[in-house]
């Protein structure tokens, strides 16, 4: 399989000011990240506020490029300038405010702000719009206003303004922050559809554990440097260190670490209520 | 309550008026208002009463929408009228109190403004009705773009145009809950002199421009992320084209002020 995203050595560095705008203290938001994604996977990435896992996301948009390291999309260094907007193309991003990144007044339209900024002609503008609101399932809601829109909805538009650029790649930053549960639940089923049936590559940043659980792999970050990585078997059964990092667990697979503290032979990595259910059916029938 | 409050006028019906280019439109409309000023007799603001009657009627509007647009002016139309009933001079003097004069030139003058003042609000508002911001955008912008030769930034206005109309409702709704969290605690907005109820708008309008700029600085991050540059290389899904019934538009509009320039230059003989 080929790279979606490759990056070597990333590091990259905030700097806080003072009043009078000098340079007061550096803060190191990425300290030599290595990540490699490959394409059409899956990779939900975790960490607590300040870990840098947004930091990395605007990386993968060339949005921000790093200090010292590279980053390839694509195969493209997002260090070049002549680069930045085939990026942007290739790797589409949805924010976490679902209000302060739709810019038309007409769900069409602001679906249709993207592929009309690469100057895509008139004809195949509609095309594009009618199909990625399809493929999110907001077709009835086109000439809809925005505003009249759950947030559920909102990120869904979202997400159809990004297909409608025909990235490979999806950057999502915490999409469902702000979202109600079953708002989260209807981005992450469009999000998982996604990946399943257009294949599209997918950067989930995220910090609700249940959602990371659906990825492929799951990334785990702490203080700018990748701590942890695998599937979500792996890197949830070690809870005693996701806790150190300060990350929570999905419930179950708490339980069951306790379970197992406690000296009850069971799976430690169950990751789900059926999991879980099934584990403790095949117990009570040991006994 | 504040979240209904809709953002320009738009009357949403299917009348030809509506179908119009937004191009067409605000052209006619200019051209009416030019018109307007053009005339300065009564006959010419009877047969303008005529047309714009006749296009209200086309357009299905209904009457009390351009109506309430009036209400809105009733106090600029007063005082005009009663500004020149007193102090336009004139020969024929019908009432004189102390030092106050009313002549009958007066009285016609007033009429006269008022008429047009009334007119022209109807005609304006009659655009706001029938084209809906969006193509209102659309069509300023592409009417502006001629005017980028000599460095108008005719998608940038559009685009303002299109961003504030976005926001205006989101920050209305913000408005609302800062004020109901501030009222929690104890404020007063609606209480108190004029300058007490001005102070207390303060700790109102600081949390608002901070959230209004921060929401700037994300929606430009999201604009940027989906690689916009500016309006070069620009393309648009919805293009304006002039068809049959916007050149029919441009006629009778230009019939309609020859025939105002004639009364103008003929009708005092």
């Amino acid at each position: 399989m080929e790279e979606m995203v490759m990056g070597n050595g990333l590091v990259f560095e905030y700097h806080v000011h003072n009043d009078r705008g000098e340079v007061e203290d550096t803060f190191r938001a990425l300290d030599g990240v290595e990540v490699e994604i490959k394409k059409g996977e899956f990779v939900a990435i975790l960490g607590r506020n300040g870990s840098g896992k947004s930091t990395l996301a605007k990386h993968v948009n060339a949005l921000l490029v790093p200090k010292a390291g590279t980053l390839w999309v694509k195969g493209m260094d997002t260090k070049e300038h002549d680069n930045v907007w085939k990026v942007r193309q290739s790797a589409g991003m949805v924010f976490q405010n679902p209000d302060n990144q739709i810019i038309a007044t007409i769900v069409e339209e602001d679906v249709a702000f993207g592929p009309e900024n690469l100057g895509v002609e008139a004809g195949k503008i509609r095309k594009r719009v009618d199909g990625a609101l399809a493929v999110v399932g907001m077709t009835e809601y086109a000439r809809h206003s925005p505003n009249k829109l759950s947030g559920g909805q909102k990120q869904r538009v979202a997400i159809a303004g990004v297909l409608a650029m025909k990235p490979e790649c999806i950057v999502l930053d915490e999409p469902t922050a702000m979202l109600d549960p079953s708002g989260r639940i209807e981005v992450i089923e469009t999000v998982k559809q996604l990946n399943k049936e257009e294949g599209i590559t997918i950067i989930l940043i995220t910090h609700f554990m249940e959602e990371a659980v659906q990825a492929d792999r799951v990334i785990v970050m702490d203080q700018g440097k990748i701590e942890m990585q695998g599937s979500p078997k792996e890197v949830f059964s070690d809870v005693s260190r996701l806790k150190e990092i300060g990350l929570d667990v999905p419930q179950v697979t708490e339980v069951a670490y306790m379970l197992k503290n406690d000296g009850i032979s069971i799976d430690e990595t169950i990751l789900t209520v059926e999991e879980m259910v099934d584990a403790i059916c095949r117990l009570k029938s040991k006994n | 309550m504040i979240r209904d409050i809709t953002i320009g006028q738009y009357y949403p019906s299917d009348s030809i008026i509506h179908k119009l280019d937004p191009r067409t439109k605000i052209i006619a409309t200019f051209i009416y208002i030019c018109a307007l000023f053009i005339n300065k007799y009564f006959i010419g603001y009877f047969a303008t009463f005529l047309f714009i009657a006749s296009i209200i009627h086309i357009s299905k509007v209904p009457l009390h929408f351009i109506l309430k647009g009036l209400k809105a002016i009733v106090v600029i139309i007063i005082l005009t009228i009663s500004i020149n009933i007193f102090f336009t001079p004139g020969e024929t003097i019908l009432v004189e109190i102390w030092k106050i004069r009313i002549t009958l030139e007066g009285v016609i003058l007033a009429g006269l403004m008022g008429i047009r003042l009334i007119l022209l609000i109807i005609g304006s508002s009659l655009l706001t009705l029938t084209t809906s911001p969006i193509s209102l955008t659309d069509g300023i912008e592409a009417l502006l773009k001629p005017l980028e030769k000599v460095n108008v930034p005719a998608h940038e206005i559009a685009m303002m145009m299109t961003i504030a109309l976005r926001f205006i409702p989101i920050l209305l709704e913000e408005t609302d809950k800062i004020m109901k969290a501030q009222t929690a605690r104890g404020a007063e907005f609606e209480e108190g002199s004029i300058v007490k109820r001005a102070k207390s708008l303060i700790p109102l309008l600081v949390p608002l421009f901070i959230s209004s700029f921060r929401r700037a600085e994300d929606l430009a991050l999201a604009m940027e992320a989906r690689c916009y540059k500016g309006g070069e290389g620009r393309t648009k899904m919805h293009q304006l084209n002039y068809i049959l019934r916007d050149y029919m538009t441009f006629l009778i509009s230009i019939a309609y002020v020859s025939m105002l320039i004639i009364i103008r230059l003929f009708w005092g003989r």
